[in-house]
């Protein structure tokens, strides 16, 4: 019986655990999904551009003592311009219905970001502050983590300002009718360009904060993280539902969690794999994922 | 604008033709082509080996160069030095121009001990098996570590430290040290060889040969014999593992702080050991005792976690505890790098060419280029003893290299000698 | 001549393995599972030249084989996802493959030294052209006699109803499907075409570098599969020839002299080539531009 208990505890920390930092993945598959739904297109560069936000707030940090608050912001601000960047050269000038090239020149933006990245740091990982570091939460038999109480906060409330923006301001108001029917949009003045470029944009604050978070949670930034992190955050998108936002949320903390109980019950080597297999199953017998799409294409 | 990039690109494909066609200088000089990570994540190693190889190469040419069959000096001439991005095709591939496209006599470097392993397998096995048609050109590494690389072929020398020697002697110490430690856990990264296979196989076992317990889950097999199965070990070692790319290592260090041990192993580089072990911080585990993995005693373990790799103990075959040391630290500083084990290889490696080119009598002469090759080989694998940077390198028949060692810690945000073991 | 050659060599392979994702393609289907098949095809002949001491020939011929089954039972979940989700489901099955890779171990003692694949550690001295004293040039013929037949096979068929079938699937499969043709059996079977094709092409790889292991077979590894096709245009197969020369040819050799900025360029003129020519570098503009220059006459009526 004591066993049993114990090994319950053990479990359901784990969970916690997993739940915690599976907000970092919901975020990044926020951001693939929000770009999704807007246009119809992957932007594999994501990952990379919200990394590459993340290093220029620990420069930020380094160089001039920013205080915490002030590095996320400038991790947000400068994947945000990241973000735009990569709609201008990667999707902008390419026919709007070749999904393929625009996926292929992302992919190129993915390459160089990260290539940037290890000239300028010559590829050493770097340490990264966090807030909330030392505070750790004892309940009982539980330990929580406080960086990832405020992690799993920051990402609620950005999630609750990204869909406010979506769905109570007229520049939501043009993402979505953009999103819907491009065409119908421009006949009423939107502009599809500027409107597409703002939802990078957007995008890309998003993807600051959660590559900021990341950074935090880890304690270490390197380009190493750039390719799990954009496999993690496409699975994440998928899994909730392209072009759903609230789908995504959940499937990243859903897959924070599942892959934290595999890793306890089936070690390393399997972990990736039971993944990987979730990815399958979801695919196969619910391909719209958990919540299909919220913003519509024609 | 279509038509400006277009002849861009053709201006540029030009280009790459035409700097590929190029041969090397017509001077005399001894040739040698290097090549290492140079973009990726080990970046860092081909910088700081390029460095030294070049200073180091700049310091032999000063005092006159080197010696030919004939009698005439001439300076050893670095034609290049590579990026092979640790991937095997263009490590083959930078083989292969070297072996064939220019006069080096012998090829330097490389970083990553996978990439070494497909490359020693295209090199001929065995010197003057005609049946053989593998290439025929000396290779030196420098960076390489996993144990018995070498041995695929008689045309490949590594320069690197034996962590089998290295990990002994260190445990054999710390026994010594500290009598009051008794039981040890700890982690590595499964998914690069040279730690995975360090740790199982040297680390693990090395550590029990000296009295340690291992309290992991246990194993019936565990054994102090080298070479057991790496399957046995995982499985003993099956909670603590992470891949090198992990973001979240609260299920491993959470299993370890049940263990309780008194010593904890972390055999992975830089960014999944601070990643550990800044979890392990975290979750408040703290162990008498840590020690890593020799390519982590170097600057990125400090620009990763300096902090939380306070106390971590590693052997390494580079310190700045000899004049010699203490000067070639000064120059390669100077000229933008770190010497660590690996990067020191390189410059070590330089005075090695050295010592093997005036052994062989080579003629330098691109006409005799094969022979030159041959006697090159034939000098290098006869050099069994050598002066290294902090002491005498020895050399065994397969090519591998047995050097001095000492052990550092990471003290106050700095690399410390805490046991210089060379008598 | 040993560097060209082996960068010849590295074309004619990286051209099978744009190839195997050029057919499927076609159909409609972007595959990041060629990565997979590529990994099974090198491995399934490097364990029979090593572990069976099997001829060349028969190894890739098994490869060959047990790649296109894996392909072929892979084509059926496939069906039933489209678009970006098909995308993301191949990464996963290549993904699962490199898993399996990682985790294989089957070794075996032979003259007193271990061989065979050794899980993590990679499976080393793949050495079957080596002892058996092949030349490279012999090499290169080898690989591209089977490159040449390959892409004749494939020019062949888009001349006849094979293509039109192919690439109507792709275009609209629900009008494809009212003109009767069988949907299902077009797309299974250019995914087991796609995976026999790049069963061949890891054939080829696992003794031209003597080395596996699992870091090779990655998405990247993928990534670039489709890449060659994708950059090299749908037109004909010489686009992904013509992709693979860029890419292999000028990007990572050619460019060489750039050092360290080599990488950088990488990801920035493949964004510029995208660009410049989202249909790919030898879509029907160019094949217009270079009739009109070689003064080849039309046929009237044709495309």
């Amino acid at each position: 019986m004591e066993d049993f208990w114990y090994e319950f505890v053990e479990v359901t920390q784990t969970i916690t655990d997993g739940l915690l930092f599976g907000s970092t993945y919901a975020l990044i598959g926020v951001g693939f999904t929000l770009i999704f739904g807007a246009m119809g297109k992957l932007n594999m560069a994501y990952a990379a551009a919200a990394l590459g936000g993340a290093y220029a707030g620990l420069a930020g940090f380094v160089l001039i003592k920013a205080p915490l608050v002030l590095v996320f912001g400038i991790s947000a601000v400068a994947a945000a311009v990241l973000g735009y960047a990569i709609y201008f050269v990667c999707f902008r000038f390419i026919p709007v219905n070749n999904h393929l090239a625009a996926l292929m020149a992302s992919v190129g933006g993915l390459f160089f970001i990260d290539e940037v990245v290890v000239h300028v740091t010559r590829g050493s990982p770097l340490t990264f502050p966090s807030m909330f570091g030392d505070v750790f939460f004892e309940i009982g038999p539980y330990g929580i983590r406080g960086d990832l109480v405020f992690v799993f906060v920051i990402g609620l409330i950005s999630t609750g300002i990204l869909l406010y923006i979506l769905f109570k301001t007229r520049l939501g108001l043009a993402t979505r009718a953009v999103a819907q029917q491009d065409v119908a949009a421009r006949l009423c003045g939107i502009g599809v360009h500027s409107t597409n470029s703002v939802t990078f944009a957007i995008a890309g604050v998003l993807g600051g904060i959660a590559g900021a978070m990341t950074a935090a949670a880890v304690g270490v930034l390197s380009p190493v993280m750039t390719v799990p992190l954009t496999i993690k955050g496409i699975i994440v998108a998928v899994i909730g539902g392209l072009g759903s936002i609230p789908g995504a949320i959940i499937a990243g903390l859903f897959v924070g969690a599942f892959e934290n109980v595999f890793l306890y019950f089936r070690g390393i080597d399997e972990r990736d794999m039971y993944v990987v297999a979730l990815l399958f199953i979801f695919l196969v017998f619910r391909p719209n994922g958990l919540f299909g799409t919220a913003i519509t294409r024609d | 604008m279509k038509r400006l990039f277009k002849g861009v690109s053709v201006g540029l494909l030009g280009c790459a033709l035409m700097f590929s066609a190029l041969t090397s200088s017509a001077d005399r000089s001894v040739k040698v082509l290097g090549w290492g990570a140079q973009s990726g994540p080990l970046k860092s190693f081909g910088v700081n080996s390029e460095t030294a190889l070049r200073s180091a190469v700049a310091e032999i040419n000063a005092a006159g160069g080197v010696k030919l069959g004939d009698g005439t000096m001439v300076p050893i001439e670095v034609i290049g030095y590579e990026d092979s991005a640790c991937k095997k095709d263009q490590n083959i591939a930078i083989l292969r121009k070297t072996a064939s496209t220019t006069d080096a006599i012998v090829a330097m470097g490389t970083t990553c001990s996978g990439a070494c392993q497909a490359m020693f397998g295209v090199l001929q096995k065995k010197v003057g098996d005609a049946s053989d048609s593998g290439l025929q050109m000396p290779m030196l590494a420098d960076t390489c570590i996993r144990p018995g690389l070498a041995k695929i072929s008689e045309w490949a020398f590594r320069n690197v430290p034996n962590e089998i020697d290295m990990y002994d002697a260190l445990f054999a110490w710390l026994s010594q040290q500290h009598p009051g430690i008794k039981t040890f856990s700890g982690g590595t990264e499964t998914d690069q060889g040279h730690s995975f296979i360090t740790h199982t196989k040297v680390i693990v076992q090395a550590a029990i040969r000296h009295g340690f317990e291992w309290v992991g889950p246990a194993v019936p097999e565990l054994g102090p014999k080298v070479g057991q199965g790496a399957k046995e070990l995982q499985a003993a070692t099956k909670t603590q593992h992470w891949l090198m790319g992990d973001t979240n290592y609260s299920v491993q260090a959470r299993k370890i702080k049940k263990q309780n041990p008194d010593m904890v192993l972390v055999s992975s580089h830089p960014f999944s050991a601070c990643g550990f072990l800044k979890e392990m911080k975290r979750q408040r585990v703290k162990p008498k005792l840590l020690v890593g993995l020799t390519s982590s005693a170097s600057q990125e373990t400090l620009n990763g976690c300096m902090k939380e790799a306070e106390g971590i103990i590693i052997p390494t075959g580079f310190a700045p505890i000899t004049p010699a040391a203490q000067k070639a630290n000064e120059i390669v500083s100077k000229a933008g790098g770190f010497l660590d084990l690996h990067s020191a290889a390189a410059w070590e490696n330089a005075y090695l060419v050295k010592a093997a080119v005036e052994a062989a009598g080579i003629s330098a002469n691109p006409d005799n280029l094969a022979e030159d090759r041959a006697k090159f080989r034939n000098a290098l694998a006869g050099i069994t003893a050598a002066e290294g940077l902090i002491g005498p390198v020895t050399r065994n028949a397969e090519g591998e290299a047995s050097k001095p060692y000492v052990y550092v810690q990471v003290v106050d945000g700095k690399w410390k000698v805490i046991h210089d073991p060379r008598g | 001549m040993d560097y060209y050659l082996n960068l010849i060599n590295t074309i004619g392979i990286h051209t099978l393995l744009g190839l195997s994702a050029y057919l499927l393609i076609l159909t409609g289907q972007v595959s990041m599972a060629q990565a997979g098949f590529f990994g099974i095809g090198a491995y399934t002949a490097a364990i029979l030249t090593v572990i069976f001491e099997s001829s060349i020939l028969t190894a890739i011929g098994a490869a060959m084989l047990v790649s296109g089954g894996v392909a072929f039972l892979v084509g059926f979940p496939a069906l039933r996802v489209r678009g970006l989700m098909l995308v993301v489901a191949t990464v996963a099955f290549s993904e699962f493959a490199r898993m399996f890779f990682y985790n294989l171990k089957w070794r075996i003692v032979r003259d007193g030294a271990e061989i065979g694949p050794d899980g993590t550690m990679g499976f080393a001295e793949i050495r079957y052209f080596n002892d058996n004293g092949w030349l490279n040039w012999e090499v290169t013929i080898f690989i591209w006699v089977f490159v040449a037949v390959v892409m004749a096979l494939i020019w062949w068929s888009d001349k006849t109803r094979i293509g039109a079938v192919l690439r109507a699937v792709g275009e609209d499969e629900l009008a494809a499907d009212s003109t009767g043709i069988n949907v299902t059996v077009v797309k299974v079977a250019a995914m087991t075409a796609g995976g026999v094709v790049a069963g061949l092409a890891g054939s080829l790889y696992a003794h031209q570098v003597t080395d596996l292991d699992h870091h090779t077979f990655t998405v990247l590894l993928a990534t670039f599969a489709i890449a060659y096709p994708i950059l090299g245009g749908l037109s004909n197969v010489f686009g992904t020839l013509i992709a693979v020369l860029f890419i292999q040819g000028l990007l990572v050799e050619g460019l060489r002299f750039l050092g360290d900025w080599r990488m950088l360029l990488f990801g920035a003129l493949i964004i510029l080539a995208m660009n410049i020519k989202p249909l790919g570098l030898f879509d029907n503009q160019t094949i217009r531009f270079l009739r009109n220059a070689l003064g080849v006459k039309r046929q009237s009526g044709s495309v």
